[in-house]
């Protein structure tokens, strides 16, 4: 599985099918300071990846 | 395990769902996850009276998500068009590689809203930008900013003839300043409002906090303070009006990203935190009602809007 992160670099994840915040987890990233879209659509945190799914991860945590 | 594939379904229509609410235990798809977010801003627009016909609301309009989605729905809900004047105020703090994309969001925003639209900077006001006075030492940037753009913010809506400033801090924003306040041991800020109301909706008037302007001057209204981050951005994403934007350069050493990491991971353990911290927050300052304010450390009243967004 394939993840593109907010600075335009790109990570895999490689422990099969998973849900997206398992994955989220496992790139250390908290569910809930991110949105996360496949093929340019939204999904929630529930939702179940397939390996061959890529994914982008957008961080909407800003400001000082 | 599910089978990977569609995401779950809305609990209301069955399309596909855009997001999960961990707090109430449902799915949304995009229209109704729109709706229900409108709904709830326009409750506590009402629930506050934070608009009143003849008023001119000075927005805080930074060009971030909070502010772009702020002026959106703000825009949206005038109870009728014509009885409550919208004015957007930009502060340019002047901070390199930052604020110029920013700032083209904010006027692209405010024209295609057709909301008249100020920008004030600090050389213009102070006489300096950000950069120049970090560079000269002393204070914490964060610090330096939050003074100048609460007096840039003041300065302008009043010269604007306005009578409130809007902000888009939403709820991440509040529990983080209560954590901050419990940090610093402010047990002034601790008992203070998230929002300053002095005429809440009767129905609710016996449990809102009730604060006037310590200045007598301009009410500070936050419609976006019940509303997580998260859901914030969501509402961007989905309505076209959410930009991928540059990260404050000083944002990180901040008291503030030290707070939004302990919050934001709590959020995650025990959904529903972020809005019991607030939520103790409003009771605590229902039952300090009448505790006198304490000036800022810039010698201001703390009726100046805060600027965090």
């Amino acid at each position: 599985m394939k993840i593109r992160l907010q600075d335009g670099t790109a990570r895999t994840y490689d422990g099969g099918a998973a849900r997206v915040w398992e994955v989220l987890l496992a790139l250390d990233e908290n569910p809930a300071g991110v949105i996360v879209s496949r093929n340019g659509r939204v999904i929630p945190e529930d939702t179940v990846l397939g390996r061959d799914d890529e994914i982008r991860v957008i961080r909407v945590s800003h400001g000082g | 395990m599910a089978l990977p594939g569609r995401p779950p379904a809305c609990d209301l229509c069955g399309q596909d769902a855009v997001f999960l609410d961990r707090v109430r235990g449902c799915h949304l798809c995009g229209d109704h996850f729109l709706r229900d977010m409108e709904g709830r801003v326009r409750h506590t627009l009402w629930e506050y009276r934070l608009l009143r016909p003849g008023e001119r609301i000075a927005v805080a309009l930074s060009g971030g998500k909070d502010s772009t989605v702020l002026l959106h729905l703000l825009r949206k809900f005038l109870p009728v068009p014509g009885t409550v004047t919208l004015t957007a105020i930009t502060v340019d703090e002047g901070i390199a590689g930052y604020r110029d994309a920013t700032q083209r969001v904010a006027r692209e925003m405010a024209a295609r809203l057709g909301v008249e639209h100020r920008i004030v900077s600090f050389r213009d006001l102070a006489g300096s930008t950000l950069d120049a006075m970090v560079a000269a030492g002393g204070e914490h940037p964060c610090t330096l900013c939050g003074v100048h753009r609460r007096k840039a913010l003041q300065e302008t809506a009043m010269a604007l003839g306005a009578t409130a400033v809007a902000t888009g801090h939403n709820l991440n924003d509040e529990a983080q300043t209560v954590v901050m306040n419990c940090l610093r041991g402010d047990l002034h800020g601790f008992t203070r409002s998230p929002v300053r109301c002095s005429a809440p909706s009767p129905r609710f008037a016996s449990r809102i906090p009730v604060r006037e302007p310590a200045d007598g001057g301009l009410r500070r209204i936050k419609p976006l303070f019940r509303i997580p981050e998260k859901e914030v951005a969501l509402y961007g994403m989905l309505t076209g009006i959410f930009h991928d934007l540059p990260e404050c350069p000083y944002a990180g050493t901040a008291l503030r990203s030290e707070a939004r990491r302990m919050v934001d991971r709590l959020e995650y353990l025990r959904p529903g935190t972020l809005g019991r911290i607030v939520r103790g927050q409003e009771e605590l300052a229902t039952l300090c009602r009448g505790i006198p304010e304490k000036p800022g450390k810039d010698g201001d009243p703390r009726g100046r809007p805060s600027t965090v967004t």
